[in-house]
């Protein structure tokens, strides 16, 4: 039993061979050490990191998109509810049978589900990523029957935007669509991919009022994705509603009578610029923007011959014709030249050996300056032509605002082209050709103007020459007025705006299919040649696309102005016949509105 | 007891310091589970003293004499839980007594490591010959070979170390260590080519490569590490580690105790426990230094193998430096019978060393 006690054979062998294996763990222990040194400080930050994106999930609040109203407070775009159809990536067990089953489900090929997938899922979070919209309420309920097969698959409730006046506000509202990569990389803060924002119009410029602030929810959940508790909770900030100056009555008027025409009308609150009425035709329904634009529409869109997305009232510009004799007129009698001064009119005129027509073959005869407005006379136009020299006139075209954008808060707008002898060189690389200032006498020739920089030519006119910003939105800021070099008389701007009321109301004016009784309506009609004047008959026997485009720009009531409405139709044929009588519709609505308002009201104009 | 104050008081401390946290930590890493481990861990770490003071109480060199007793009664243990035990988790080597559970393979480990230390002591010699060898080789061969047949290949594992430690210390020779190292190379590839379960390949593998699939078998690997490197230099607070709290951390309070700690207490808090365990391993080393005969050396050298390979393998596995297996952490880790048999190797490191003077 004993003969193991008190061995000390070797002893000091045998303790230094252990003191030299725990010597080798020792040193393990410490190797192992720097294994936590580096994974916990070194790269600490970043486990850190994985940790909290293990156990925090983020459920976006969607912040409902503000509402646009018309002046009057009835809404123009809107959100209603849609479903949605959303995978969670954390629930997905086979993200390959998700897809199918979806597919199934939708309709939709697999890939194309995985492709949206794939675009729309957002960096380290784990909020569902949506990949359908607009589902019917079968879809709902089959993917809601399949929830417990397909835990990871999810219907939402979303907003989806309604442009309930459809095409009749297209061009100023314009529509949602996706946002693109190169959104997302301008400002990373406010998008993430999949989000709505606007592309056109007033909720693309007024994007990030209208968007607001989506909120969060951040929960804490386990390693099943199951609740555990809320870790974070800010409220979605909704977006701001915005109410246009925009009177719908007004704008459905224009729509309408632009139906099946080619063309644009603007109506303009001549004091402060607020756009009461902005209408483009051909449109387009903006509710097939939102949520997913199929290819063939936006297709067919894009190939239409009349480009319905542009808007015509500030993206096209067109010679502005026999309107711009209102320049002319101003700048004739600032200049000093005699209102009273008579030229005879005998249906033409021949000047540096070229003959130039009037509208009226048989000629007008004897005429002033108020008679050669209210006629439309070129050949009077003609001889301020011949006097005034391309500067000046160009000068005064500046004065009213043309040649530059207006800034209304729509984008893409053109500034027209005011022609001079510098434009010339510039644009052109020739010398300006006196014969040239002959064609813009009346409104002809290189000189081209938005039917927006009409109107608010017309308000310079009403409102004692101030240029105005005209502006979509209603807001108390002021109205940004300017008055520009050089002053106008108030006198010169009276006696056009008489000559413009005999256009209208005088016997035998161009825009006498414009008047209305007990309304005191003053326009000028504008005939804009599209073909060369030697082939030029007679607009009902030409083509449809080489008739004149016709212009009417207005303001009334004659008194105490309220309103300009500018009608332009593209091939639309004479100003007096295809302008004139659509700006009275204006007008008959306006005063319908106005009497709806206001019944008590004494009777306006006389 | 005039010589108390002359005991080495390292061991004890050391020990009674790593299961104080062991219990905090448990405690945390399952208060999100239903159900507290803490009362029970509370309890084996008692049952632990009682046992360390009963093994102080009996003279090493009588548990020496013992040692065949003891042998053949581990090896009648883990024959009758091979015949009756109930297949738990795939290996059956959890053997049902009450509730408690004991693990007939932890008492194995210890009645070998006694085996050996009394064969070992009797070897009069610098290194030992090939016929020592054959003669130890049986004697570990016994009972790795049942517990092998139980399926428990980790605690089959935790036999090596220890009895390398043993014969080392006793004096081997560089060419068998060559050729044991060959053995044991040639087994590994063989088992590898042959019989290996998936689930081990699988251990490898995701030990290779965690982040390949990190819902699959390197969900462990991955979550550990996140677990341990979310705690940074401080941690989280105690009872705040989000890892462990939430349950993305498997096991977290048995063999990935140190995750929670490493979350919850950061770097220096795992510098902590790690230097306890130091100071476990360099105090016994200095028992065994002053230790009075071969027999303590031996016995001590088995317990130190045993002891620092658990540690060893525990803490790196965590960390993703060694593939995972079933190793649980002395003192720290939840689990009643390994408790048990760690209290016990601290009794055995102060009873050689509280019998280190002649007359006792």
């Amino acid at each position: 039993m004993n003969v193991i006690r008190e061995d000390r054979f070797h002893r000091t062998l045998l303790v230094r061979r252990l003191t030299r294996l725990t010597g080798l763990s020792i040193g393990a222990l410490m190797l192992i050490s720097l294994g936590y040194w580096r994974v916990q400080v070194a790269e600490g930050a970043h486990y850190r990191q994985l940790a909290d994106n293990n156990r925090l999930r983020k459920l976006t609040i969607e912040a409902p998109r503000g509402w646009i109203y018309d002046r009057n407070g009835r809404p123009l775009a809107e959100n209603i509810p849609n479903y949605a159809l959303s995978i969670d990536r954390g629930l997905a067990r086979d993200l390959d049978a998700t897809f199918a089953f979806a597919s199934t489900l939708l309709g939709v090929p697999a890939e194309e589900l995985e492709r949206r997938f794939a675009a729309r899922r957002s960096g380290p979070g784990f909020a569902p990523v949506i990949i359908a919209q607009d589902l019917d309420l079968t879809t709902v309920a089959r993917a809601g029957v399949e929830q417990l097969e397909h835990p990871e698959i999810g219907v939402e409730i979303a907003h989806r935007r309604l442009y309930r006046q459809a095409h009749q506000t297209a061009h100023l509202l314009g529509y949602l669509g996706e946002v693109s990569q190169a959104d997302l990389n301008r400002e990373p803060q406010s998008y993430q991919p999949g989000d709505l924002i606007g592309k056109k119009g007033i909720e693309k410029i007024f994007d990030h009022r209208l968007r607001g602030e989506d909120g969060a929810r951040v929960a804490v959940v386990d390693s099943h994705g199951r609740f555990i508790e809320e870790f974070d909770h800010h409220p979605a900030r909704p977006g701001e509603a915005l109410t246009l100056a925009l009177d719908l009555d007004l704008q459905q008027t224009a729509a309408e009578l632009l139906e099946d025409k080619v063309g644009a009308i603007v109506a303009m609150d001549p004091w402060n610029g607020e756009i009461l009425a902005m209408a483009s035709a051909p449109s387009f329904d903006p509710n097939r923007f939102v949520g997913r634009l199929d290819p063939e529409t936006w297709r067919a869109l894009l190939d239409h011959p009349q480009n319905p997305l542009q808007n015509r009232s500030q993206q096209n510009r067109y010679p502005p014709a026999s309107v711009f004799k209102i320049v002319m007129a101003v700048a004739a009698i600032e200049s000093g030249l005699d209102p009273n001064e008579t030229v005879y009119c005998r249906g033409y005129s021949v000047i540096y050996n070229h003959r130039y027509r009037c509208g009226n073959a048989a000629g007008h005869g004897r005429l002033d300056l108020r008679g050669a407005i209210k006629h439309s006379c070129n050949v009077y136009f003609h001889q301020l032509g011949q006097r005034l020299d391309i500067e000046l006139i160009a000068r005064y075209a500046r004065r009213f605002g043309l040649g530059r954008v207006t800034g209304l808060e729509l984008d893409s707008e053109q500034a027209g082209v005011v022609p001079d002898s510098r434009w010339s060189l510039e644009a052109r690389g020739t010398p300006w050709y006196p014969g040239e200032t002959i064609s813009v006498a009346t409104g002809q020739g290189p000189i081209l103007l938005t039917p927006l920089q009409m109107a608010r030519l017309m308000a310079a006119l009403v409102n004692g020459g101030d240029l105005i910003t005209p502006r979509l939105v209603r807001t108390d800021e002021p109205a940004v007025r300017e008055r520009p070099e050089p002053a106008l008389r108030d006198s010169t701007l009276a006696m056009v705006r008489e000559a413009l009321w005999a256009v209208v109301n005088e016997p035998n004016g161009t825009g006498g299919r414009a008047r209305i009784a007990d309304f005191e309506i003053a326009g000028k009609t504008g005939t804009a040649q599209v073909v060369r004047q030697a082939t030029w008959t007679s607009n009902e026997k030409l083509a449809p696309d080489q008739r004149d485009h016709a212009w009417f720009a207005s303001f009334a009531p004659f008194d105490s102005p309220r309103l300009v409405v500018v009608v332009f139709v593209e091939h639309g044929g004479t100003g007096s016949r295809a302008a004139a009588p659509l700006a009275r519709a204006m007008y008959e609505t306006y005063l319908a509105r106005q009497n709806q308002d206001a019944p008590q009201a004494p009777a306006v104009g006389g | 007891m005039r010589r108390l104050g002359n005991i080495h008081w390292g061991p004890l401390l050391a020990a009674l310091a790593l299961a104080v946290i062991g219990l905090a930590t448990v405690s945390s890493a399952s208060s999100e589970t239903g159900t507290d481990y803490l009362p029970r861990q509370a309890l084996w770490i008692g049952v632990g003293l009682i046992a360390l003071l009963i093994v102080v109480a009996i003279d090493y060199h009588a548990l020496l004499d013992l040692a065949p007793i003891f042998y053949a009664g581990s090896i009648a243990l883990l024959v009758a839980v091979l015949l009756i035990a109930r297949e738990i988790g795939g290996a059956r080597s959890w053997f049902g007594i009450g509730s408690l559970g004991g693990q007939p393979s932890e008492i194995a480990k210890l009645a070998t490591i006694l085996m050996l230390a009394r064969y070992l002591t009797r070897v009069r010699r610098p290194h030992l010959d090939f016929g020592h060898l054959v003669v130890a080789g049986i004697i570990t061969a016994i009972p790795v070979g049942l517990v092998v047949l139980q399926n428990d290949l980790g605690s089959a594992a935790m036999f090596g170390p220890m009895v390398a430690a043993m014969l080392l210390v006793g004096g081997l020779r560089l060419k068998h260590i060559l050729i044991g190292l060959l053995v044991v190379s040639i087994f590994a590839v063989g088992y590898w080519a042959t019989g290996a379960r998936s689930h081990q390949v699988q251990r490898i593998v995701s030990f290779l490569k965690p982040d390949k699939d990190p819902l699959g078998a390197g969900y462990q690997v991955r979550q550990s590490k996140i677990a341990v490197g979310s705690g940074q230099w401080v941690g989280r607070g105690y009872g705040q580690g989000t890892q462990s709290q939430l349950r993305f951390l498997p096991a977290r309070h048995t063999d990935f105790v140190v995750a929670v700690l490493a979350e919850e207490w950061g770097f220096l808090g795992v510098l902590g426990v790690l230097g306890l365990y130091g100071v476990f391993l360099t105090s016994t080393a200095q028992v065994a230094a002053r230790s009075r005969d071969r027999a303590g050396i031996l016995l001590l050298a088995g317990l130190l193998g045993l002891f620092s390979f658990h540690v060893l393998y525990n803490t790196a596995m965590v960390v993703g430096l060694l593939p995972m297996t079933g190793i649980p952490l002395p003192f720290l880790s939840y689990g009643g019978s390994f408790m048990l048999v760690n209290f016990l190797i601290t009794g055995l490191v102060l009873n050689v060393d509280y019998r280190r003077y002649v007359n006792r």
